[in-house]
């Protein structure tokens, strides 16, 4: 099997795509918050499916719960978006959505699900615009898991490589702050490659 | 002339670099790839005009510009970022900048720039 890998130029065109991505979804999301948000640089990293999970952990309280909304799409590139927050950042974004001190559950559920309908949709349709194709949306589903549970094995058994496309959300006066994943898998990733090297040739062309 | 473009991606340099040659083909071209090579090169170089990032490792566009506007308040920078929320627009405005643009740049918006927003 062929090696996938990302050249030095594929991985920065990549990363300037989602900053360009990222600032259109952080506008939005900045907007429905009435709030600024703190921009940080887009993270690329490639590995095998089996390490998925230990780089996701490495970037997460295993104390703390946390919710994950994941949002599949596909098309010429697919995969799937996953926005993880920490239960306590969740009641914040609650309560400052709804100005009330303790939001009920479905109040919270609603607050998430709504911030990472307009955080994904754009960030996703704003990357593909930039690589030049479209795709599908599916339905997020959203739920409230200990840090260990964010990935479950059986997720990615299929997959042999993986892309982490990964920013952070941050809202600090409010203190609502949570991490995006894009994940693409296998041949969305030769997708990938093929479409950022198209990209590529058309811009220095 | 100098100018100096401001960016931890070589390619938003590059799509950068390509609509400036467009309008001023003899400029020189200075490049510089986080906040705190960009002061150092301003310091050295003293370009007419600088292009500025905003997230960017080591030092950020806003304490870059910062840095710059201490150096020479008449300073002609031009913000180019992937963030596009009103605060930031603000913000930058405040400290000195002469415009902000939203990436990607375009042929458009470069010749606006250079039209209404740079004195060279």
């Amino acid at each position: 099997m062929k090696a996938i890998e990302l050249n030095e130029d594929q991985i920065d065109a990549l990363k300037e795509f989602m900053n360009v991505s990222i600032g259109a979804a952080t506008s939005n999301v900045a907007e429905l918050l009435d709030a600024f948000a703190t921009m940080h640089i887009p993270k690329i990293v490639i590995c095998n499916s089996d390490e998925l999970i230990a780089v996701i952990q490495s970037e997460v309280d295993p104390k703390s719960k946390y919710y994950v909304i994941k949002q599949l799409f596909s098309g010429k590139f697919g995969g799937e978006c996953m926005f993880v927050m920490k239960n306590s950042s969740a009641k914040n974004l609650g309560n400052y959505l709804y100005h009330i001190d303790n939001p009920s559950q479905d109040d919270i559920n609603d607050a998430v699900i709504e911030l990472t309908n307009i955080l994904s949709s754009t960030l996703i349709s704003r990357l593909t615009k930039e690589l030049g194709v479209q795709v599908q949306f599916f339905v997020p589903s959203a739920q409230i898991v200990n840090s260990e549970d964010i990935i479950y094995a059986e997720d990615i058994q299929h997959y042999s490589k993986i892309i982490i496309i990964s920013t952070v959300l941050e809202f600090k006066d409010q203190n609502i702050d949570g991490n995006i994943y894009i994940l693409t898998k296998d041949e969305a990733i030769n997708s990938l490659i093929e479409l950022i090297d198209n990209k590529l040739e058309e811009l220095y062309s | 002339m100098k100018i100096l473009v401001v960016d931890d991606s070589s390619l938003a340099r590059k799509i950068l670099i390509k609509e400036l040659k467009k309008i001023e083909p003899s400029a020189q071209i200075l490049e510089a790839e986080n906040g705190a090579i960009a002061v150092e090169m301003f310091k050295n170089e003293k370009p007419a005009a600088v292009f500025l990032d905003l997230t960017m490792p080591v030092m950020d566009g806003y304490e870059a510009l910062e840095h710059i506007m201490s150096l020479d308040p008449y300073a002609q920078v031009i913000i180019v970022s992937a963030d596009i929320q009103p605060e930031a627009r603000k913000k930058v405005l405040q400290i000195g900048a002469k415009n902000m643009c939203p990436k990607p740049i375009n042929s458009e918006k470069m010749e606006s720039i250079f039209m209404h927003d740079l004195i060279i």
